[in-house]
């Protein structure tokens, strides 16, 4: 059956070329093919002025096609949501087919990756602000303009992730979430950008029509002041989900891999 | 506020979702009650919207305020509006009766949880259902997918692998849709759905739209277990979430159903050259579809298979209106999925508080169910029968509908088929039937502890409304039927 | 140039990002492996973002952030797919990690994550 699939696979591969001749797709460049022109120029030459954003493509996104990034926020918040879930259940170890090695009880950490090689003082001190400040800096100014979230947000979390590699193990500190609050923020990240539609709605407009942002604002700067707003709302879910997933696997990660002598941890 | 009635519908499940693990660490039951609530109040607000729409004509909502092929656009006619109301009312009755399988859990997150995900398989289909852009029914159909996986996930260590195999086959679906936009915005160069229409038959393109038609019956077919490309539909609906198995059979199988209907007469328009070959094929395999799962259905013993390969059959009833082609058959096709809905979701709620109250899911313990369980009894009996078309059931009056379709274009194949495919879940119906009043006493104990009702009030509602919606869709069917053909006529078949 | 020569500069990026998404449709039909089907699933969903981006390409045009030189519609890309394949990639990067998450559930309750071997235990 699956040779079989396989063979029409191919087949298909090969009869490609032969729908391309036909002129399936517009020629690559073609600066008259219909993407290029319909609803493209519309964008080119008046997205700028409309979101107030020299970025066009941040313009679309955050703007044109906010309810679209709406959702794709909350899609991050539900692969975070999913992965705490799926992984909260844990098969019965009776009913398992391979039942895992005895594991050293008591060994603190358990899961923690551990990088001797990296230098603690100069990551903590260091590249940690560094990063922290490089995160606020795309945060607020992505490609010329606002925007950026999602790389924003993809930075702060790969900060916490150094900073779990180079001290493993539980601390009460400021900045040691489990996945039940980071799940918690991410879902309070997507529902600033959920309030910036609500608060558009009680200006009296529509949903995610930033003119009518009840701050009093000018047309350019509520169209900046609702794209930095749901820039932060992205930013904020971005990073919890990426903590949230980290710590949903960390909680769960017994390295089968793991030579059964490492005493130096318990 | 009345203005923003389409918006509204969606952001109160969306929020309601993203706070619910938050405030499930406040308090216990916190959450799940305002996902509840949520999804009162959007019932709420999209029966008023049927009335506007009704009274008015349709609603066409722009995001941002922005002209509409450059922004995104809700847009409401009668036939969504009533597919708003049954994804609200069956989503509420799913948040109810999904409180009674998590009491001995104290887990915080797994109860705002998994309430969240409820919620937001609702706001994904509702969004697919009323969005009139064919980007944002992407992002939609991954929003309602992703929860899908997530619950089915959650009923089990087989349930995890169900929710793989259609993680990876619901994927490839989800690719070839985009690459059939990608088609489509390659001739096009745009994305909203009516303005598609308008360049597409103002302009020849037939063979990009037959490859990006292609593209869509396979990606819809996957999505809503379409005969051939069923495969992952039968262990993901046996091995769900009991909990939310009646909001992911009932419901989560039609809308993608619907998104393929809007692309056939919204998009493509009978204009279209290869329309009428469309036609066809999709017709063949709704017909197998009915025969191929109506056989499986028979030869199961576990009342949830069965159920699961029924409903393979049942969608092709859908499909079968579509490709009959007239008005009065997608009326009827309509009808039937609003039905279905109910019958499935019944046959859920009741297969559930079965298990609920006994721990059973194989038929051949259920002898004597209705002494002990009277109301679930009569559901089950109910639902039944309006699946094989008794008349006063909603079941008879979609299937007479298709039937006129048919008869109508003189399609004498497709009655044959609806009768004995009609024939056909008669025996394993009545197989059902004759298992709960006639076989023996199993002396079945209620496993948890004994109360004075049949069962907890969040699962007798469900229970009760399911019955009453049964029987009020087919008195009332006249009624709806005038309703869907409103819009039906504008759209132009 | 010869007639191939055009096709090729006009439409061989569309039989490249083809050949891609078949390739990993290829893939998740014979892998038996889940980990594989899982990468060969990212490699469709990769090629198509391809695709998208292909037709955005424009000559002539550069990147779509405002130059105060440059005013007319022909002198940028077109934006509009960008916008569209940032919210596909984040969409595939979801799926992605549920999928993972459901692989790590598989490997911990069957031992393997080969499907043949899955699907024997499964009947046990």
């Amino acid at each position: 059956m699956r040779k079989v699939l396989a063979i029409i696979t191919l087949v298909i591969i090969l009869l490609i070329p032969t729908f391309l001749f036909d002129g399936i797709m517009p020629s690559i460049g073609d600066p008259n093919s219909a993407p290029n022109t319909h609803v493209s120029d519309y964008y080119i030459e008046n997205s700028v002025e409309m979101t107030n954003s020299p970025n066009m493509v941040t313009g679309i996104l955050a703007d044109f096609r906010g309810f679209d990034t709406m959702f794709e926020t909350t899609v991050m918040f539900l692969a975070g949501l999913g992965a705490v879930l799926i992984l909260s259940n844990r098969p019965n170890i009776k009913k398992r087919f391979i039942i895992p090695r005895n594991y050293i009880k008591q060994r603190p950490n358990i899961g923690a990756p551990r990088y001797k090689t990296i230098n603690k003082d100069v990551m903590i001190t260091l590249f940690e602000p560094l990063m922290m400040i490089y995160a606020a800096y795309v945060y607020f100014h992505g490609e010329i303009s606002l925007g950026g979230g999602f790389q924003a947000g993809a930075v702060l979390g790969l900060a916490y992730i150094i900073d779990v590699m180079i001290v493993p193990g539980r601390r009460k500190k400021l900045f040691a979430l489990d996945k039940g609050n980071a799940l918690s923020i991410g879902g309070i990240g997507t529902f600033i950008y959920a309030l910036t539609g609500i608060l558009t709605m009680t200006g009296g407009g529509l949903c995610l029509e930033y003119d009518k942002l009840p701050f009093g604002l000018s047309h350019a700067e509520s169209h900046s002041a609702g794209i930095l707003m749901i820039e932060l709302g992205v930013t904020i879910c971005v990073m919890a989900t990426i903590i949230t997933i980290l710590n949903a696997i960390m909680g769960r990660v017994r390295f089968d891999d793991d030579p059964i002598k490492r005493r130096e941890d318990a | 506020m009345m203005r923003n009635l389409p918006a509204l519908i969606i952001i109160f499940p969306l929020v309601s979702a993203l706070l619910s693990v938050f405030l499930s660490k406040i308090s216990l039951y916190l959450g799940r009650n305002l996902v509840i609530t949520s999804i009162f109040i959007s019932l709420a607000l999209s029966i008023v919207q049927l009335r506007e729409v009704i009274i008015n004509g349709p609603i066409s909502y722009k995001f941002g305020n922005y002209a509409v092929p450059y922004g995104i656009e809700f847009k409401i006619d009668t036939i969504n509006a009533i597919m708003l109301v049954m994804i609200c009312i069956i989503g509420l009755l799913t948040g109810l009766f999904s409180t009674n399988f998590e009491e001995n859990s104290k887990d915080r997150i797994k109860i705002g949880g998994s309430h969240a995900l409820i919620a937001l398989l609702c706001v994904g289909m509702l969004g697919m259902t009323s969005t009139g852009d064919v980007f944002n029914l992407y992002v939609f159909l991954e929003v309602t997918s992703l929860s899908g996986y997530v619950l089915i996930a959650l009923g089990g260590s087989k349930g995890v692998v169900s929710a793989f195999r259609y993680l990876l086959i619901g994927t490839v679906a989800a690719t070839f849709y985009l690459l059939g936009v990608a088609m489509l915005y390659s001739v096009t160069g745009t994305l909203n759905m009516q303005d598609m229409h308008d360049i597409l038959s103002s302009r020849a393109n037939d063979d990009t739209m037959l490859i990006a038609m292609c593209m869509f019956i396979a990606a819809f077919g996957i999505k809503m277990a379409l005969f051939p490309f069923h495969g992952w539909q039968p262990s993901a609906y046996t091995h769900a979430q009991t909990g939310a198995r009646p909001l992911i059979a009932g419901v989560m199988g039609k809308i993608p159903a619907y998104a393929m209907f809007r692309y056939l007469y919204c998009v493509y328009g009978t204009e279209f050259k290869y329309f009428r070959y469309f036609l066809i094929v999709i017709g063949a395999l709704s017909v197998m579809g009915m025969i191929y799962g109506s056989v499986r259905a028979m030869a199961q013993t576990d009342i949830r298979k069965m159920l699961a390969y029924s409903s393979v059959a049942q969608i092709s009833y859908i499909t079968l209106g579509f490709a009959i082609g007239t008005p009065i058959a997608i009326a009827g096709s309509f009808l039937h999925m609003f039905g279905h809905a109910f019958m499935k979701g019944g046959l859920f709620f009741a297969s559930g508080s079965i298990r609920y109250k006994y721990g059973i899911v194989d038929m051949n313990d259920f002898g004597y169910i209705y002494k002990k369980m009277p109301l679930t009894s009569a559901l089950l009996s109910i639902s039944a029968l309006s699946m094989i078309g008794i008349p006063p059931t909603v079941g008879f009056f979609s299937k007479w509908y298709l039937a006129l379709g048919a008869a109508g274009e003189r399609e004498y194949i497709y009655i044959a088929i609806l009768v004995i495919s009609s024939l056909l879940n008669a025996i394993y119906f009545f197989k059902m039937i004759e298992k709960i009043f006639m076989a023996k006493d199993r002396d079945l104990k209620p496993i948890g502890r004994d109360s004075v009702m049949e069962l907890p009030w969040t699962m007798m509602i469900p229970i009760v409304i399911s019955i009453l919606m049964i029987l009020g869709l087919g008195l009332f069917n006249v009624k709806i039927i005038n309703i869907l053909l409103m819009s039906l006529g504008g759209i132009g078949i | 140039m010869t007639s191939l020569e055009t096709f090729l500069a006009a439409k061989g990026i569309y039989f490249l990002t083809f050949l891609l998404l078949f390739l990993g449709l290829y893939g998740m039909i014979t892998c038996g492996n889940y980990m594989k089907k899982l990468i060969c699933m990212n490699i469709m969903q990769v090629a198509v973002i391809f695709i998208f981006l292909c037709l955005a390409q424009k000559d002539g045009g550069t990147i779509p952030v405002l130059f105060s030189n440059l005013r007319n519609a022909e002198d940028y890309i077109n934006p509009l797919p960008h916008a569209l394949m940032l919210t596909a990639i984040v969409v595939s990067m979801g799926t992605t990690g549920v999928g993972l998450a459901l692989l790590t559930r598989i490997k911990e309750k069957y031992g393997s994550i080969e499907e043949d071997e899955i699907i024997e235990r499964e009947n046990k």
